[in-house]
């Protein structure tokens, strides 16, 4: 396991020397941070959320700037004050969250900001002859004239490497490329990675799936709380040492937990129907029921109806038809504040929208579902001392990293801001728990945390109901599993403790699907 | 960043838009000065500068600076009717409520207030206290329209209270004109009001003799009071707030975020339409506005100043009430058009409302604050 950081005979194509970034709110996401890329490598940038790994990234991209430090590219000092200059230097971007106009076609996409044209007008065919070309000789296959909206998710990735290769990009960064993804085009995506790397492209590579790092990548750099831990050829390091360098201890990425006993039905969910307003079916007769003491999984790959679904049970929308009850009685079209009297919890999935008020503090974001509580009002004023004893509790219960209970939540980083809501949303004495990606894009420590006080509260007689596009986690987590694809309930396992990633992968992706007899067993009537 | 150095920031701040503004008004000044010669001129603007700067407080005759308790009441007393207005739009603001009403509002109270004064029959104090409140409600219910049109059909707010203030306005002149006014005055005014519905001034001795000091100051800074403690420890106020920072927040957290919504303009316009009765009838015995005062407008630089924080609230109003007796000054002692103070309120805020005003001397304290921190935690061992 050697340090292979500065060895003086290689060339890189990118060298950053002592970064240091201080951003506005105060928090130092990088502290002298060496990062070097080889021509023709697959290099993976790893670390907890909140590691600083995005933040070096941007700087290479030019979104941000450094507060100190140097950045080389292909031996030459820059300033990368923009993206377009850092795209001029050869080095593009492949975001999280796709930077694609949905309405428009793959070809104009593809040519945003460099339009060909034929007199004052968009020069369609020169537009769907360089998408093309270039799909071509990278062996990335897209439809040109498909709109953006309309193509899945898989091949928008592959729109948005094109889209930085037809910029020249010799350096290509990828966020996160297969977080979205189904296994099938993760495996894809890795064959055409592979093809570039022999092409001589320089590919980073930002992932927290130990699996894939160790499958596709030469060498890496882990960080870890805004320092490089280290850059290591690929091959010489375990799994297990890369998470002890990520972060600092073994991370036991297999929650134990008992067999569950479920008792009686708490959420019960019958025939709900959704036609959205683009016309497309979203929910197809979704029944399903969740038990007090078992956690129900709903795998499935995103977008196909699963936040609809939370948005029916949690009064953001109206279905079409059918009932959701809790306890026998009607939460449909229920405010809020019933639904959440009636003992509901939600971990929405949008948590920097739904789940915090950023501006507030740490306090006043626990607060939120409780205010007027009678153990903390005395007449019409709060019981200060009630409320900070008790949120003071639940910071260190919930192990919330930060200054004080006073701080802004907009502030911590997106483990702790997603274990201020879990602790808030855990801690009302829930009946029924949905819990939508409750660990997405957050670090490892704050996913195992969150996910043995899942397990532990559905063991103390709650009925959870988890919704997660992470195959490992919805299958390591879950009790028992349903399948959603197209609006629909595809399967329904009892037990998932003989389920395989391959079987899984077929019916999320609609080639399999079980009879309604089977999939009926879902409804414990 | 440290509590510490972010108190510093914002005063730091806050004395350079100040300073600004005053540099600014300097040489609008010296361009409006009498005088012939340059000279001349530098001496009136220095002249005008001392009354606007010292003026509210202090008489500068031959013999040097003599206090005037006179002139500190008055700047005290002009507090009063902005203290109201400027509660009223922080609670308004605080909950994202954009309600431009409370400029019609302060009328509108003044107005109803001067109806209790006139025509009620009631014991000294408690007239007072009944036309006020009344003066309040009517300004509450007054904010039902746009708080409930926002809340029920989506109406903006700002559009809808904007024009409400005219329609106000021009409600109260017209039953002036045509029904309430004295038609034995040479102007249109109003019956006078009861001696019974009238507002002491706090003190009766000779130095404040003819000061419009009222005991509405006190319940002005009564007000102060009860709505920073509404705010900042009440779960009324709490739900406001929250409302405000994130209204998508509050509704999945279980809020009732339209009654929260209704109530804070509701609360904003009653505040605002008491302001409006203890001006009345503190200041006046009869009523006799024919448009609208401008108390409502600069209630909306107020909680701007205070950062639409209650407590901070009586500082706010005493800097605008300071400048405003300081223009006075300058207007009858030195010649300078009062509309100046207008041009120097708007550079104020102007650079207070800039959030990017001095950002990177705030970054510079951020990144010293961030160093400082990483040296503590590992020993002191890291170069800072």
């Amino acid at each position: 396991m050697a340090d292979v950081q500065n060895n003086p005979d290689v060339e890189y194509v990118v060298q950053m020397k002592g970064i240091d970034k201080v951003y506005g709110n105060g928090v130092a996401a990088n502290k002298g941070v060496d990062f070097n890329l080889k021509k023709g490598e697959i290099h993976a940038l790893m670390g907890e959320n909140g590691a600083g790994k995005s933040t070096l990234m941007k700087m290479l991209f030019g979104l941000e700037q450094p507060t100190a430090g140097e950045i080389v590219v292909n031996g030459e000092t820059v300033q990368l004050t923009s993206p377009s200059v850092a795209i001029a230097k050869g080095i593009g971007m492949v975001h999280q969250h796709f930077m694609l106009v949905p309405s428009l076609s793959v070809a104009e996409n593809m040519v945003l900001g460099m339009v060909p044209k034929k007199g004052m007008f968009i020069d369609e065919t020169e537009a769907i002859r360089i998408t093309k070309e270039y799909a071509e000789k990278y062996n990335l296959h897209v439809e040109p004239t498909a709109r953006v909206a309309d193509i899945p998710v898989g091949m928008k990735q592959k729109v948005e490497i094109l889209k930085a290769l037809v910029r020249g990009a010799k350096i290509l960064i990828l966020d996160e490329p297969t977080a979205v993804l189904t296994s099938q085009e993760t495996e894809e995506l890795f064959h055409e990675l592979t093809n570039l790397k022999k092409q001589d492209y320089t590919i980073v590579f930002i992932s927290h799936k130990l699996n894939e790092i160790k499958e596709i990548t030469d060498r890496l750099t882990i960080m870890r709380n805004g320092r490089s831990m280290g850059v290591y050829n690929t091959a010489d390091v375990s799994k297990e040492e890369i998470s002890r360098l990520m972060v600092g201890r073994d991370v036991i990425l297999n929650v134990q937990k008992d067999k569950a006993q479920p008792t009686d039905t708490v959420l019960k969910v019958r025939d709900l129907e959704y036609v959205n307003e683009w016309n497309k079916k979203m929910l197809d007769h979704v029944s399903f029921d969740v038990r007090k003491g078992e956690i129900l999984g709903i795998a499935g790959v995103e977008g196909n109806g699963q936040k609809e679904l939370v948005d029916m049970l949690f009064n953001f929308n109206k279905p079409d038809a059918g009932t959701v009850t809790v306890n026998g009685e009607n939460i449909l079209g229920v405010s809020q504040q019933l639904i959440r009297e009636k003992g509901v919890s939600l971990v929405p999935e949008d948590r920097m929208l739904y789940g915090i008020a950023g501006k507030a503090s740490i306090e006043e974001n626990i607060l939120s579902d409780r205010s007027t509580k009678k153990e903390y009002n005395n007449g019409p004023f709060f019981n200060l001392n009630q409320i900070h004893e008790d949120t003071d509790r639940l910071i260190k219960d919930y192990t919330v990293l930060c200054k004080s209970r006073n701080q802004q939540v907009g502030m911590l980083s997106g483990g702790n801001i997603q274990k201020v809501v879990v602790a808030r949303e855990f801690s009302n004495n829930p009946v029924l728990i949905l819990a939508d990606q409750p660990t997405r894009g957050i670090d490892v420590g704050a996913t195992e945390f969150i996910r043995k006080k899942l397990v532990e509260l559905s063991r103390s007689g709650i009925a959870v109901l988890l919704v997660s596009a992470d195959l490992n986690e919805v299958m390591e987590l879950s009790d028992s599993l349903i399948v959603m694809h197209n609006g629909h309930i595809t399967a329904y396992f009892e037990d998932t403790s003989s389920l395989t990633d391959a079987e899984m992968g077929e019916y999320m992706l609609g080639l399999k699907e079980q009879t309604a007899e089977e999939i009926g067993r879902v409804c414990h009537d | 960043m440290t509590k510490k150095r972010e108190i510093t920031f914002s005063i730091v701040r806050g004395l350079l838009a100040i300073a600004i503004a005053l540099i600014v008004a300097t040489i609008l000044i010296f361009i409006s000065s009498d005088g012939a010669t340059f000279g001349e001129k530098i001496s009136a603007t220095g002249a005008a500068l001392k009354q606007f700067l010292i003026g509210p407080l202090f008489r500068i005759g031959k013999n040097g600076l003599q206090f005037e308790p006179k002139r500190l009441t008055d700047v005290l007393a002009g507090m009063i009717p902005i203290t109201f207005t400027g509660l009223g739009v922080c609670i308004m603001f605080s909950a994202n409520q954009f309600n431009l009403g409370v400029e019609g509002g302060i009328m509108l109270g003044a107005f109803v207030s001067a109806l209790a004064a006139i025509y009620m029959p009631l014991p000294t104090i408690l007239h007072a206290v009944v036309a006020v409140l009344l003066g309040g409600a009517a300004v509450g219910v007054m904010m039902l329209l746009p708080a409930l049109l926002k809340v029920k059909l989506g109406v903006s707010e700002m559009v809808c209270s904007l024009m409400l203030n005219y329609i106000v306005m021009y409600i109260i002149k017209y039953l002036m004109n045509t029904r309430l006014a004295d038609k034995s005055k040479g102007q249109i005014q109003s019956y006078p009001f009861k001696e019974t519905a009238l507002i002491a001034p706090i003190a009766d001795t000779t130095v404040f003799t003819s000061s419009k000091l009222t005991w509405g100051f006190v319940i002005a800074l009564l007000a102060v009071v009860s709505c920073g403690l509404f705010m900042y420890r009440t779960h009324w106020g709490y739900t406001i707030r929250m409302i405000g920072i994130n209204q998508d927040f509050s509704l999945y957290s279980g809020m009732k975020v339209g009654a929260v919504i209704v109530l804070a303009q509701v609360i904003g316009g009653f505040l605002s339409g008491m302001g409006g009765g203890i001006e009345m009838l503190g200041r006046y015995n009869t009523f006799s506005w024919s448009s609208l005062p401008g108390y409502g407008w600069t209630g909306m630089t107020v909680a701007i100043l205070a950062g639409n924080n209650p407590w901070f609230v009586p500082f706010a109003t005493f800097f605008i009430a300071y400048l405003n007796k300081g223009c006075d000054m300058m207007a009858t002692y030195a010649n300078v058009p009062a509309q100046l103070i207008d041009i120097v309120q708007a550079v104020v805020f102007l650079f207070f409302a800039a959030e990017q005003f001095l950002s990177k001397y705030r970054q510079s304290l951020v990144v010293k604050t961030a160093k400082e921190e990483l040296a503590a935690q590992e020993g002191g061992t890291a170069h800072v």
